[in-house]
């Protein structure tokens, strides 16, 4: 599904942001990429789904090399691939369900194809009522899970999620986990960037752990070497 | 079908949202037009009146003395089919000027019947400049023409200054409008601007440039179609007002109508201009914006 090879992203003269990856992450994997502020990690997503070319090094997502995809290439692959963010992302003047609706309208689909899969979406993440809302009059919690379900809404072969909990308390967390994991579940390939520890010991999956822009330990090398 | 239903919704959102720099980008393209638009209409005016006078000036072929006029009238009428040639002896063209020159006549006393030349004068109602210059040429080969004049000088010159200022108006309104469009491309850049996390959120979910980039070009077109519609309707307004006016102070404007001034074909020239404007403005704000999102 994605698979890095020996990829180097550095911003100017600065230390390099992300120095000699290699990684793969297989189809249907939920993976934890995890480290400190300035590790890398959101760089690392960046550039899978294209928003950052690479400096050096290579990158497959879906087979795909995304350094070799021209920019007018760059949508449809990115129209695979769903995103969360921490500060959630969403339009302020549009609708939950407007919100929700911007992958499928890009795409071209029909109005009514997209307010069944947008009622679909919204049901999937508990809300269902709060569609004709404006995201600024929801929870943080609620705006988070409206973004899972704008991610989620084209039924995307990866999603890649950058500290989607950053901003959400203990409750509010475990909803967002919950649907990531049933996302997962479904067969999707889950990518979740974050430095919350308690949240990997809650959560047994593979972890990719980077520091100085250098992956310093994987949860699968640990156990090969561990032979757990 | 719902792609453009969707595309002019979002479009016509976007407008309601940014009044203000509505409101900028279609004065700026008003103004625009509307210079451009009275510009041509002056010199349409200007065109057809000269081609109005042009009309007026009978062309005269002088003949030389013992000419015959009949044959010089023949021929005459066969080079101007179907014009009117009216023969002027000596004598009749000393009275007209004796009676155009009213008080002062007596410095003609003691003058003979055949100080003046016999002439022929061709009428060329309907006629353009160009077209009277032509048939005035060939009416130099009348049997006894001596010369033959139609007011050339200053009717001439009149077209030469129009063709002038034509010139200088075209590479006027080319600047006006690169200016125009520089000036709506930085009004619709602040819009872009402020919708820049819009086409952030929607390139990340997969958004064309052609997708972010449509409902701007939409909206610039509505802009310009709205600043260009304005002036075209102002400029009717005023040519309603002021023509009636012209037509009373001078009498040869009286040919002068709604259509010499502002066509059917300048009227659709701006409006389309206006869009174009606008089209334009926005692709300009657009590009660099679009490379760096």
């Amino acid at each position: 599904m994605i698979q890095l090879f020996h990829v180097t992203k550095q911003y100017g003269a600065e230390a390099p942001a992300l120095s000699d990856v290699s990684l793969e992450v297989h189809k249907g994997e939920f993976v934890f990429l995890t480290g400190p502020s300035g590790a890398g990690k959101s760089t690392l997503l960046k550039l899978i789904f294209c928003a950052e070319p690479t400096t050096s090094g290579q990158i497959l997502v879906f087979g795909r090399n995304v350094s070799r995809l021209r920019p007018a290439q760059v949508p449809y692959l990115r129209r695979s691939i769903g995103v969360v963010f921490q500060d959630f992302k969403l339009l302020p003047h549009r609708t939950v369900a407007e919100n929700v609706a911007v992958p499928l309208e890009v795409r071209g689909i029909h109005p009514r194809e997209v307010v069944r899969k947008v009622a679909g979406a919204l049901r999937g993440v508990g809300l269902d009522l709060k569609g004709g809302k404006f995201p600024l009059s929801l929870s943080g919690g609620e705006q988070q899970r409206a973004a899972v379900a704008r991610a989620l809404v084209g039924d995307p072969a990866l999603l890649l999620a950058d500290e989607p909990t950053g901003n959400l308390d203990a409750d509010r967390t475990a909803e967002v986990m919950a649907l990531l994991e049933a996302a997962s579940a479904r067969g999707t390939t889950v990518v979740v960037a974050t430095h919350d520890r308690g949240l990997l010991a809650r959560h047994k999956k593979r972890v990719i752990a980077l520091e100085g822009g250098r992956v310093i330990s994987d949860g699968d090398s640990i156990r090969r070497a561990t032979g757990t | 079908m719902h792609r453009v239903v969707r595309l002019l919704r979002r479009a016509v959102d976007a407008l309601r949202r940014a009044p203000l720099v509505t409101a900028v980008a279609v004065a700026t393209v008003f103004v625009a037009v509307l210079v451009t638009g009275l510009f041509a209409a002056i010199l349409g005016g200007g065109e057809r009146l000269v081609a109005a006078w042009a009309g007026d000036v009978p062309i005269s072929v002088y003949l030389a003395p013992g000419a015959d006029v009949a044959a010089a009238r023949s021929a005459a009428e066969r080079i101007a089919a179907g014009r009117p040639v009216d023969p002027v002896t000596g004598a009749e063209a000393l009275a007209r000027l004796r009676a155009s020159l009213g008080d002062e006549a007596g410095v003609l006393d003691g003058l003979g019947d055949d100080v003046l030349p016999a002439s022929l004068e061709v009428r060329t109602a309907g006629l353009s400049l160009s077209g009277t210059r032509e048939l005035a040429a060939r009416l130099r080969g009348v049997p006894g023409a001596a010369e033959v004049d139609f007011g050339a000088t200053w009717l001439e010159r009149l077209a030469t200054l129009l063709a002038r200022a034509r010139t200088v108006g075209v590479a006027l309104l080319v600047a006006v409008a690169v200016a125009t469009a520089v000036l709506v491309s930085n009004t619709l850049r602040l819009a872009v601007y402020a919708r820049r996390d819009e086409i952030e959120i929607m390139k990340l979910v997969g958004a064309t440039d052609t997708h972010v980039g449509a409902p701007f070009v939409v909206e610039g077109a509505m802009q310009g179609l709205a600043g260009a519609a304005l002036a075209v309707a102002t400029l009717l307004g005023a040519s309603a007002a002021l023509l009636p006016r012209l037509r009373a102070a001078l009498p040869l404007a009286s040919r002068i109508g709604r259509a010499d001034v502002l066509p059917g074909a300048l009227v659709a020239a701006l409006l389309v201009g206006g869009v174009g404007l606008g089209v334009a403005a926005s692709l300009l704000s657009l590009r660099r914006f679009l490379r760096r999102a």
